[in-house]
C-alpha cells in the first residue's frame, strides 16, 4: 500500500479513474445533501431543454416593480409555456408564490399572450421555454418585434438556469442526476461486497479443505458459470419480487461469485505451497490465523482489483434490470430514468435527449471510472505490468 | 527417430481407452451439466415463492371464468404434468419429453410450440450477435497486435485508452447512445423504419431485396455489440502478443534474420492468437443469451426480446425454453474450447494416460 500511491500518481490513466471516483463518491454524499430532489410537478417547464431559466416580460412602465418573482404575489400573470393547458385563468403556485396565472402554449398562444400583457390583462409575463423565448426576443425573428415594441424584459434572469433542462413533469434534471446515483452505487458497492465475500470464503475453503468439499465447491461454481447470469437474472427478478435494493444486491451477488471464487481458489493452491505458510502449518496455527494472517494479505491485491470488477458487474446487473423494468424502480435513479426514457417513449423524442443523455453520462463515466481505476491497481499490485517494464 | 515420433504404443484395453478419450469425457460431463441445469430451471420454476402455476391457475379462473378445476387441467396441459403427480414424478415426465425434442407448449399463445417458437427467434440472434462477435474478433485482434507491437508508445497508449474506455460502458447503454445522438438527433437513420429484424415489405427468401432489409435492422444492435465487446479482444490480444513477443524462440527467429513479415505471423501472430480462440470459443455460447437488453432497446426480435417477452408475460414454459436453449450453447460451447485448445495447441494436449 505504500508504494500505491506514487503509482497512481505515476499512472495518469488511473488517476483519472480515481479522481472521477473519488468525484462520486462526493456526489452521492455531500453534492446530493446541498441539491434537493426536485420532486414538484411544473407544468410551464414540462420537458424544457438544457440552460433554460424563467424570463420576466412585462410592460414599459412596471419595468422597475418586478425585479424578483415574489413581487409577483398577489398580481395577475400570465405564463407561456411550450406545452401544457390552453388558454386560462387559474391560480396556482409558481415557484411556491400565490398568484392568479393565464397559461398560454406556443404557436398562436405566443401572439396572443403578448398582446394580453401589452393590453393589461396580465401584469406580468413568464416565459419558460427556451424556444417560446428565442420566438420572443430574438432579434432576427421578426414575428412579434411588434407586440415587443410596448413590452420590456423586466428580467432577463429570474432564478437559475435549468442545467440539465426538465423532464417530463417538468421537475429539474439537474436535481435527479445528483440524487439519482446513491442508491444504484450502493446496491452495486453491496452486491459486489457479496459476490467478493463468498468468491473468498468459498475459494478458500476449496483450497484448503481439499477433497470432496473442494470437488463439491468447484462443482457448484462450475456449474452457476454456465448459466448465462443475465438472462437468469430476469427469470429470477420476474418470480422474486424485488422490492428493495438489499434483496437485489443479494440476488446479484449469489450470481456473480463462481468465476472469481475459481480464481482464488487457484490462488490459494499456490499459496499453499509457500514456504511461509506450510511454516505456519507445520505450527498448527489455526485456520482462521492461515487465512486471515497468511494467505489473505498475500492476495489482498488480488480480490481488492476482483472486488472493484465486481461492482461494474453488479453496476451493468441491475440497471439492466432497471432499464427492462424488472426491478425496484420507485427510487428515482439514473436507472429508473433510462427506463422512463423506454417506457414512455422520451427515448424518441428530439427535445428530451438531456433527459437521457444525463443519466446514461452518469452510468457510463461511473464505470469508465471503476475499470481504469482497477486498471491501475493491477498495475500497481503487479509489477510485471507496469509500463517502464 | 520414426517410432519416437509416433510415440510409444499405446498397450491399454479397449475400454480403458474408452473412459478415459478426453473428447468422450468431456462430452458427457458437459451432458451432465446440461441435465443438471434442466434439473434446476424445473424445480425453480416449480418451486419458486409465487408457484407460476398457481399463478397461472389463478389467471386464467380470473380472466376466463373458469371453475378451478378446469383452469388446473388447462394449466397441466399447458406445464405438461399430471395434476396429480408428484413434482418429482412430474420431472421425469418433463425429463422424457425433453429428450423426445418436447419443450411443451406456449402458455400465452396456446396451440404453439415452445420449440417452434425459439426456432423463429434464434437465427435472428445467432446472425446478429454471431456477425458482430466475428466482426469485434478479427477487428480486436488486430488493434491488439498493433497495440502490442508499439507498445508503450502513443499508438499503444491510444488503442489501451479507447480499449478500456469502450469495454466498459455496459452495451445497452451504446445502443440508448447510438439511439439518441445518431438517430433522434442527428436524424442519420429513421429509428421507426429500423426496429423489427427485417421489414415486412420484403418477404423472406434468398434474394437480395431481403438480405439488404435484415442488414439495415441489424446494423444497429450489430454496431451496438462490437461497440461492448471489441475492448475485451484487442486488451486480451494486446496481452497476449505482448507476452509472446518475449519468448525465446521469437528472440531467435529474429537473430536467425527473419523477415519482420514472417515472424509477425507465422511466430508471434499464430502463438498470441491461440487463448483467444478458446475465448472466441466459449463467447459463441453467451451469443445467445447476452442480447436481452440490447434488443429491446432496438426492438429487433431475437432469442433475447422473446425471452424478456415470455417472462413479461409470465409464460414459463417459453422461458424455461429459451434458458435451456441459451445454457445448452454455453456447455456444448465451453466443450468445444476445451477440445479446441487441446487441437490447437499441442502443448496442452491431454492424454488419457495423464
Amino acid at each position: 500500500m505504500r508504494t500505491f500511491w506514487p503509482l497512481l500518481w505515476q499512472n495518469k490513466v488511473g488517476l483519472i479513474g480515481f479522481i472521477g471516483l473519488v468525484f462520486y463518491l462526493l456526489l452521492i454524499t455531500v453534492f446530493q445533501w446541498m441539491v434537493g430532489f426536485d420532486n414538484e410537478v411544473k407544468l410551464d417547464q414540462i420537458n424544457s431543454p438544457p440552460g433554460s431559466r424563467l424570463v420576466l416580460l412585462t410592460r414599459p412602465e412596471d419595468k422597475d416593480s418586478y425585479t424578483k418573482l415574489q413581487d409577483l404575489v398577489g398580481h395577475k400573470v400570465g405564463i407561456l409555456e411550450k406545452s401544457g393547458a390552453p388558454t386560462f385563468l387559474e391560480k396556482s403556485n409558481v415557484e411556491g408564490l400565490e398568484v392568479e396565472t393565464y397559461r398560454w402554449r406556443s404557436g398562436r398562444g405566443v401572439p396572443e399572450s403578448l398582446e394580453a400583457l401589452a393590453a393589461g390583462e396580465v401584469d406580468a409575463l413568464i416565459i419558460f421555454s427556451k424556444l417560446v423565448r428565442r420566438y420572443v426576443l430574438d432579434p432576427s425573428s421578426r414575428d412579434y418585434k411588434v407586440s415587443l415594441s410596448h413590452l420590456t424584459v423586466s428580467n432577463p434572469k429570474l432564478g437559475p438556469a435549468l442545467l440539465l433542462g426538465a423532464d417530463t413533469q417538468g421537475r429539474d434534471m439537474f436535481t435527479h442526476v445528483i440524487n439519482g446515483g446513491r442508491i444504484l452505487i450502493i446496491t452495486a458497492i453491496m452486491a459486489g461486497l457479496i459476490s467478493t465475500a463468498i468468491a473468498f470464503i468459498l475459494g478458500t475453503v476449496a483450497a484448503l479443505a481439499g477433497g470432496i468439499v473442494d470437488r463439491i465447491l468447484v462443482a457448484i461454481a462450475n456449474f452457476i458459470i454456465v448459466i448465462p447470469r443475465f438472462p437468469l437474472l430476469i427469470v429470477l427478478a420476474a418470480m422474486i419480487t424485488l422490492n428493495n435494493w438489499l434483496l437485489l444486491a443479494t440476488l446479484i451477488g449469489l450470481l456473480a461469485w463462481p468465476a472469481l471464487m475459481r480464481a482464488i481458489r487457484a490462488q490459494v493452491l499456490s499459496l499453499r505451497e509457500r514456504d511461509y505458510v506450510e511454516a505456519a502449518m507445520a505450527l498448527d496455527l489455526s485456520r482462521m490465523h492461515i487465512i486471515f494472517r497468511e494467505i489473505l494479505p498475500n492476495m489482498m491485491g488480488f480480490v481488492v482489483i476482483n472486488f472493484v470488477v465486481a461492482i461494474t458487474t453488479a453496476m451493468y446487473d441491475q440497471i439492466g434490470l432497471i432499464f427492462l423494468g424488472m426491478a425496484p424502480i420507485n427510487d428515482y435513479t439514473w436507472g429508473v430514468m433510462l427506463y422512463f426514457g423506454r417506457s414512455r417513449g422520451t427515448l424518441f423524442n428530439i427535445d428530451s435527449a438531456a433527459m437521457l443523455l444525463a443519466p446514461v453520462l452518469a452510468i457510463a463515466f461511473f464505470q469508465v471510472c471503476l475499470v481504469l481505476f482497477s486498471r491501475a491497481l493491477e498495475e500497481a499490485f503487479d509489477p510485471r505490468l507496469r509500463g517502464a517494464a | 527417430m520414426i517410432q519416437s515420433l509416433s510415440g510409444p504404443v499405446d498397450t491399454r484395453p479397449w475400454w480403458q481407452k474408452l473412459v478415459q478419450n478426453y473428447t468422450l469425457r468431456t462430452f458427457v460431463q458437459s451432458l451432465f451439466t446440461v441435465w443438471a441445469v434442466i434439473t434446476f430451471v424445473f424445480f425453480l420454476i416449480r418451486l419458486m415463492p409465487g408457484n407460476p402455476v398457481e399463478i397461472y391457475v389463478n389467471y386464467l379462473m380470473n380472466t376466463e371464468n373458469l371453475t378451478y378445476q378446469d383452469a388446473y387441467n388447462r394449466a397441466a396441459s399447458q406445464f405438461k404434468f399430471d395434476p396429480d403427480a408428484s413434482v418429482v414424478q412430474q420431472y421425469f415426465v418433463y425429463l422424457g419429453q425433453l429428450l423426445r425434442g418436447d419443450m411443451g407448449e406456449s402458455i400465452t399463445s396456446t396451440g404453439t410450440k415452445v420449440s417452434s417458437q425459439i426456432l423463429r427467434y434464434l437465427p435472428w440472434t445467432v446472425f446478429c450477435v454471431g456477425s458482430a462477435l466475428l466482426i469485434s474478433f478479427l477487428l480486436g485482434m488486430l488493434l491488439g497486435m498493433l497495440a502490442a507491437y508499439f507498445r508503450n508508445t502513443w499508438v499503444d497508449n491510444v488503442i489501451s485508452f479507447l480499449a478500456s474506455i469502450v469495454s466498459a460502458v455496459p452495451d445497452y447503454i451504446w445502443a440508448i447512445l447510438i439511439l439518441i445522438i445518431f438517430g433522434v438527433q442527428l436524424k442519420w437513420f429513421n429509428v421507426g423504419d429500423m426496429r423489427g429484424t427485417y421489414d415486412p415489405a420484403t418477404p423472406p427468401g434468398f434474394n437480395l431485396p431481403f438480405i439488404l432489409s435484415a442488414l439495415q435492422h441489424a446494423i444497429l444492435p450489430i454496431t451496438t455489440y462490437v461497440l461492448g465487446s471489441i475492448g475485451r479482444w484487442v486488451l486480451a490480444m494486446r496481452g497476449s502478443t505482448t507476452s509472446t513477443l518475449g519468448e525465446d524462440y521469437v528472440n531467435i527467429a529474429r537473430a536467425r534474420g527473419l523477415k519482420q513479415n514472417r515472424i509477425m505471423t507465422a511466430y508471434v501472430g499464430r502463438n498470441a492468437a491461440l487463448p483467444l480462440f478458446t475465448l472466441l470459443a466459449i463467447s459463441i455460447g453467451f451469443v445467445l443469451g447476452g442480447s436481452v437488453i440490447v434488443e429491446e432497446a432496438f426492438v429487433y426480435k431475437g432469442l433475447g426480446s422473446f425471452l424478456f417477452w415470455s417472462i413479461s408475460q409470465r409464460d414459463y414454459t417459453s422461458m424455461q425454453g429459451v434458458l435451456l436453449i441459451i445454457t445448452i450453447a454455453v456447455v456444448f460451447s465451453n466443450m468445444l474450447a476445451d477440445l479446441l485448445y487441446s487441437r490447437l495447441d499441442p502443448r496442452v494436449r491431454v492424454t488419457g494416460d495423464k
